[in-house]
């Protein structure tokens, strides 16, 4: 047999045809083998257990490690590695470890494993997301091999809620720095980098019968549309942040459904180093000027809800519906602000978000056109998404357009949004001066009697409005679309949405 | 073409690969940006001044300019392009791992756009003005003037989402599943080739109805040879040529082009790391990655070079 060009051209070109009959779906055969397929939104830059890289990362850390605490479905603060926390006489917050939990080399999980973690974050030199607060804890003491008491420097009531975070796991003291060993409900099995990782169940996890999952397999697409055709197109079992824009199309979906829960929120940043936005009365100008429904309309295709006070969520304690709207939209109340201000005509000013992210350009665009209608001619600035943070924590703008979620559903965690007095960060206003604002949160931090904190926060919303040390907008859903079969997976509630991740050890296919 | 001429060239493009490296990396650092704070930011998080701090010290970034860049030039003389801000991972293997995966979605497709492109360009010239050329020619157009993004979304709109024939994109390695390799491939892989495919149609049929109105081929035909034989031996040899300098320019034109098809069907080529990196002012890796495609830009001209000389005899290099 004498093999030509053409034959064997031929055969090249016929091979994907020929191959194609058996090129069954995967889907079945995963889902058979209880492997759930997650669209991830970015690969996660790196696992690092205390440093911040991202949402996405932090759905994969939750699962390969464990801490003291973590978050049930309804938000509510659950044992992990702990199994019960309480303060002692002396105020010093005490944990008792469970017994039996292992980290994934077989070696148990111990009381100095607890200490050396701590101690790892609030280290000198330390790059983890939570080293400032960690560093507010005096000593770690054990009492004995299965209790460690954290002595802090002041009252401190959410410090268990830290150990929910995802960037403050317990790690095997004795681990390599480069391969840290964490005790979660899943191993990394394997990866391929820039595209997905593979994670297998871990035999010896301390809760009976979690995981339910066999493993999960994170398939990145960064590219919302496409995450979206990949789980209309069975490619996937389930993915997260459902692009709004398609969040109607998952719903009707027969096969599909959609668990959204309002989090994160839009609003407006201010620089308090300068004319005219270190003056309160046109800060408050802004935030009466601006009509939300039309962000939410155009931005979040109707997919979240006007924001008019400070981001606190309705139900919990601490929100009050007459404080929620003390930022409503009033035009006439905004000039007259103005005026009063001594800009009765209106002034000239710049508008910082970023083009890379449609919501921030998009609801830049919207509060430009209302701020026009009460005289303030503002010029939007919109460079890459690095030169806006760049710029904005330097300062270097008059307003900025911002997206965020407070650290979690307790007031105190708006800290982060609120306190002025901290370090300038590209999501905080630039030195506005906001006192009574700042007293607040630090009272309610240090303050143990519920009934007591609401107060205090209902005093802090109220200064707030005043001092205006931001401006709420919009309030935007957060949405995982998934498949009919997968149960036990909940959308965490607020601010919590994107710990959300954790709850795939619960999740299953019916 | 002599062994002189070869290395003066090579030394040439070693040259420009030292200003392609140098512009990029005085460009980039001037932008602003911190790599340290971005990645501390990531998803809205709102890192300590004094964390970041810490990370700029890690990552060398605190030092003067022109120290990094003494670093960096040092680093190339021993072929090292340094490790990712990121996590640290060494450029060279980020590149080693993704550059096979753009290279064979560039000559999937180019191999498409020559099988479609060139057959069609000759049909459509030795038949000119019959429906098949008039319809070519107005796809032809057609596909110039869709941007590449709208075919692909639409691809996937069609073949994933509604016949659920295809899956929406991805990468799964040739060794692990060779069938759902190729599968994965076919989408992108069209999806580049109709922009060439176009071009070639276009330059395949003007360089053969050039080439048929020479003399030459009316000799041929006058002596008798058959119209294949003229066609294949006097008018193709002679067209291929430009058509061959053609698919070379834009070879290397695609190394730059694959952004948005390798972003628009989730192919983990060198694109996306790019992208990615110069989001997160990476700076090792925007600079390693550039230069990689700037050198194989360099080469990939080379290349048309020596194999023009190879078709066309006439052509010499001194």
């Amino acid at each position: 047999m004498t093999i030509s060009r053409r034959s064997v051209l031929g055969a090249g070109l016929a091979g994907p045809l020929l191959a194609s009959p058996f090129l069954i779906r995967p889907a079945s055969a995963q889902r058979a083998a209880g492997i759930i397929r997650y669209g991830l939104s970015a690969f996660p830059p790196n696992l690092q257990p205390w440093v911040s890289t991202g949402a996405s990362a932090g759905t994969v850390k939750m699962l390969i490690n464990r801490s003291l605490v973590s978050y049930d479905g309804k938000g509510q603060l659950r044992g992990e590695l702990a199994e019960s926390w309480a303060r002692d006489a002396e105020g010093a917050w005490v944990f008792k470890l469970r017994k039996g939990c292992v980290f994934h080399n077989g070696e148990p999980v111990t009381a100095d494993d607890v200490k050396w973690s701590i101690e790892q974050i609030a280290g000198e030199k330390s790059t983890a997301y939570m080293r400032t607060q960690f560093q507010l804890i005096e000593r770690v003491e054990i009492p004995d091999p299965q209790t460690v008491r954290l002595v802090t420097k002041e009252p401190l009531v959410t410090l268990p809620s830290w150990f929910a975070n995802y960037n403050t796991f317990i790690i095997w003291r004795k681990s390599n720095p480069n391969e840290p060993i964490g005790a979660g409900p899943f191993r990394l099995v394997g990866q391929e980098r820039g595209t997905s990782l593979e994670l297998a169940a871990f035999d010896k996890f301390y809760k009976p019968g979690i995981p339910k999952a066999k493993g999960i397999k994170f398939v990145v697409y960064a590219d919302e549309n496409l995450r979206n055709a990949a789980l209309i197109s069975g490619d996937v079992d389930m993915i997260e942040y459902v692009p709004w824009q398609s969040m109607a199309t998952v719903q009707a979906d027969p096969r599909l459904k959609l668990d959204t829960q309002e989090g994160p929120f839009m609003d407006v940043l201010f620089n308090g180093t300068k004319p005219p936005f270190n003056d309160p009365r046109v800060r408050r100008a802004v935030a009466h000027a601006v009509k939300r429904e039309d962000i939410v309309k155009v931005a979040f295709f109707g997919r979240g809800k006007p924001l008019e006070g400070v981001p606190v969520v309705e139900g919990t304690p601490w929100y009050d519906k007459e404080l929620a709207h003390g930022w409503n939209y009033d035009p006439a109340r905004a000039k007259a602000l103005l005026a009063e201000a001594g800009h009765a005509n209106g002034f000239q000013t710049t508008i910082l978000a970023t083009a890379q992210f449609g919501m921030h350009k998009d609801t830049a665009e919207i509060v430009q056109q209302y701020l026009a209608a009460i005289g303030i001619q503002a010029e939007l600035q919109l460079p890459d998404w690095s030169t806006r943070v760049s710029r904005g924590t330097r300062g270097q703008y008059d307003m900025a357009i911002h997206g965020v979620s407070s650290d979690n559903n307790d007031p105190d965690g708006l800290t982060v949004v609120l306190d002025t007095s901290l370090s300038p960060t590209h999501g905080r206003s630039f030195k506005v001066d906001a006192p009574r604002t700042v007293a607040a949160l630090a009272k309610g931090r240090a303050e143990f009697d519920q009934a007591k904190r609401v107060e205090i926060y209902k005093e802090m919303q109220r200064a707030a409005l005043e001092e205006v040390p931001m401006v709420g907008l919009a309030w935007r859903e957060q949405g995982y679309g998934m498949d009919k079969g997968i149960q036990g997976f909940a959308n965490l509630p607020g601010a919590l949405s994107t710990s959300s991740g954790n709850m795939l050890e619960e999740t299953y296919f019916g | 073409m002599s062994a002189s001429w070869l290395g003066r060239r090579l030394i040439l493009t070693l040259a420009m690969a030292w200003v392609v490296a140098t512009i990029v990396f005085l460009a980039l650092h001037m932008v602003p940006g911190d790599p340290a704070e971005l990645l501390l930011s990531t998803s809205g998080a709102m890192p300590d001044p004094a964390t970041v701090q810490e990370l700029r010290e890690k990552l060398g970034l605190d030092q003067p300019l022109m120290v990094q860049y003494g670093h960096f030039l040092a680093g190339l003389a021993r072929g090292d392009l340094g490790t990712s801000l990121v996590d640290d991972y060494p450029v060279i293997q980020e590149i080693a791992l993704r550059l096979p995966r753009t290279l064979e979605l560039i000559l999937a497709g180019t191999l498409i756009a020559v099988v479609v492109g060139v057959p069609a360009g000759v049909y459509a010239a030795v038949h000119r003005g019959g429906v098949f050329d008039r319809v070519a020619s107005w796809i032809t157009a057609l596909l110039l003037a869709v941007p590449v993004f709208v075919v692909g979304t639409l691809l996937v709109l069609l073949l994933a989402q509604t016949l659920r024939l295809m899956p929406a994109g991805g990468f799964v390695p040739f060794a692990q599943d060779p069938g759902q390799h190729l599968k994965l491939l076919a989408l992108p892989a069209v999806a580049i080739a109709k922009g060439l495919a176009a071009v070639l149609f276009r330059m395949t049929r003007a360089a053969t109805l050039d080439a048929l109105a020479h003399d030459y081929v009316r000799t041929a035909r006058a002596k008798g040879l058959s119209p294949r034989r003229t066609l294949v031996v006097h008018v193709l040899r002679n067209a291929l040529n430009p058509v061959v300098t053609v698919l070379g320019l834009q070879m290397g034109t695609l190394l730059g082009g694959t952004v948005l098809v390798e972003y628009v069907f989730n192919w983990p080529g060198l694109s996306t790391p790019l992208l990615r990196a110069v989001e997160g002012r990476d700076y090792p890796m925007v600079v390693g990655i550039i230069l990689t495609i700037s050198v194989l830009f360099l080469l990939i001209n080379l290349l048309v070079e020596l194999l023009h000389a190879a078709i066309d005899p006439r052509v010499q290099h001194g």
